[in-house]
């Protein structure tokens, strides 16, 4: 079952969406915001919209700063079902 | 009539291409050129609209309807490909409406049709190009959710289609049995990407550096990066990357 973030009801009673689904690419790691046949990539690990297409200011400023608000439950939903490719990655370098 | 709720149609208005019209409830086609269109009917009694004489050339026909042999024999020789298979495996008519006026049209699920016997799920986009995804790929989830290949449906108006309460993305999907969606894909990634990673790409082909170009540096950590599975280098590491670039350290996010 996709694990969906829920969102206050003026955002979901305006269609919008915010998911982790079973299956998508893992690399880099994202939740996915949705209206009708519209999605915008989050990225786990930036914090930024992944993609230009479709413009990310159509997204609500509401609802990109609830995102903000909730990415650490955002990155939990994410490890919880990726354990093999979990958002933090331990810094390798010298 | 209204017959689609489209709040935004851009192909409805013109003469130029595509352009999408309602014939009637539940019949339309996209035009994308004066020989090559699209059409959706939403039962076999709706295909009564195509007669004999008719010439439709290099368009293809979907009906989200089961249609008998020889009636889908019959569809076969007046289009190019004829796509059907029951209702519940499609979008609603409203969505594939909404779906085929979408710029992305082509990377959207109109339909998953599932093959018991090629353990495959068969995956028809809003160009009628359909996508084959063995019954493997689908993955159990780290919570323990399963696909379940007796309830397959499209959801999230073609974004995703769902197996049972297992959901998986058109894009992780098309991103893996679609060479040009991938190719597509990757460069948008880059092109967009806002990490410093994205950032560091950018710039290092802007200066005509391949990834050996950096002394002290690995090629594969320079790839780690660059995908962004390190944040951000630190220190000496930052240093040697900025001087080989020849900007500050603080100035490499700025590309």
């Amino acid at each position: 079952m996709p694990l969906h973030l829920p969102l206050p009801e003026r955002l979901s009673h305006e269609g919008w969406k915010v998911k982790i689904y079973d299956n998508e690419r893992l690399e880099p790691p994202c939740a996915t915001v949705i209206r009708g046949n519209l999605e915008w990539r989050w990225n786990l690990r930036s914090r930024q919209f992944m993609d230009r297409e479709p413009d990310p200011r159509d997204v609500p400023r509401e609802l990109r700063e609830f995102v903000q608000v909730e990415h650490t439950k955002l990155v939990r939903l994410w490890d919880l079902t990726r354990p093999g490719n979990p958002v933090a990655i331990t810094e390798d370098w010298p | 009539m209204t017959l689609l709720d489209l709040p935004e149609d851009p192909y409805k208005k013109g003469e130029h291409y595509p352009r999408f019209t309602i014939v009637e409830r539940g019949l339309m086609s996209l035009r994308v050129s004066d020989r090559k269109g699209l059409w959706v009917a939403s039962s076999a009694a709706q295909t009564e609209h195509f007669q004999p004489a008719d010439r439709h050339g290099r368009d293809r026909l979907l009906v989200t309807d089961e249609l008998d042999s020889p009636l889908h024999e019959f569809l076969t020789a007046l289009f190019s490909d004829v796509v059907s298979g029951p209702k519940p495996s499609f979008l609603s008519i409203d969505e594939i409406g909404k779906a085929l006026v979408a710029r992305h049209f082509a990377d959207l699920a109109l339909g998953a049709l599932v093959s018991v016997a090629r353990e495959a799920v068969v995956v028809v986009r809003g160009d009628l190009q359909r996508t084959i995804v063995p019954w493997s790929w689908f993955r159990p989830s780290g919570t323990g959710t399963a696909p379940d290949f007796n309830d397959v449906a499209v959801t999230d108006s073609g974004l995703a289609i769902r197996l049972g309460n297992y959901e998986a993305s058109m894009d992780a999907i098309l991103y893996e049995f679609d060479r040009d969606y991938r190719a597509c894909a990757r460069q948008r990634q880059l092109e967009t990407d806002m990490s410093f990673g994205g950032s560091f790409r950018r710039l290092r082909m802007q200066r005509g550096l391949s990834r050996s170009g950096f002394p002290g540096i690995s090629d594969r950590e320079l790839g780690r990066i660059e995908r962004g599975e390190v944040v951000r280098p630190h220190g000496a590491t930052l240093r040697l990357i900025a001087d080989t670039l020849g900007v500050e350290p603080g100035d490499i996010e700025t590309y």
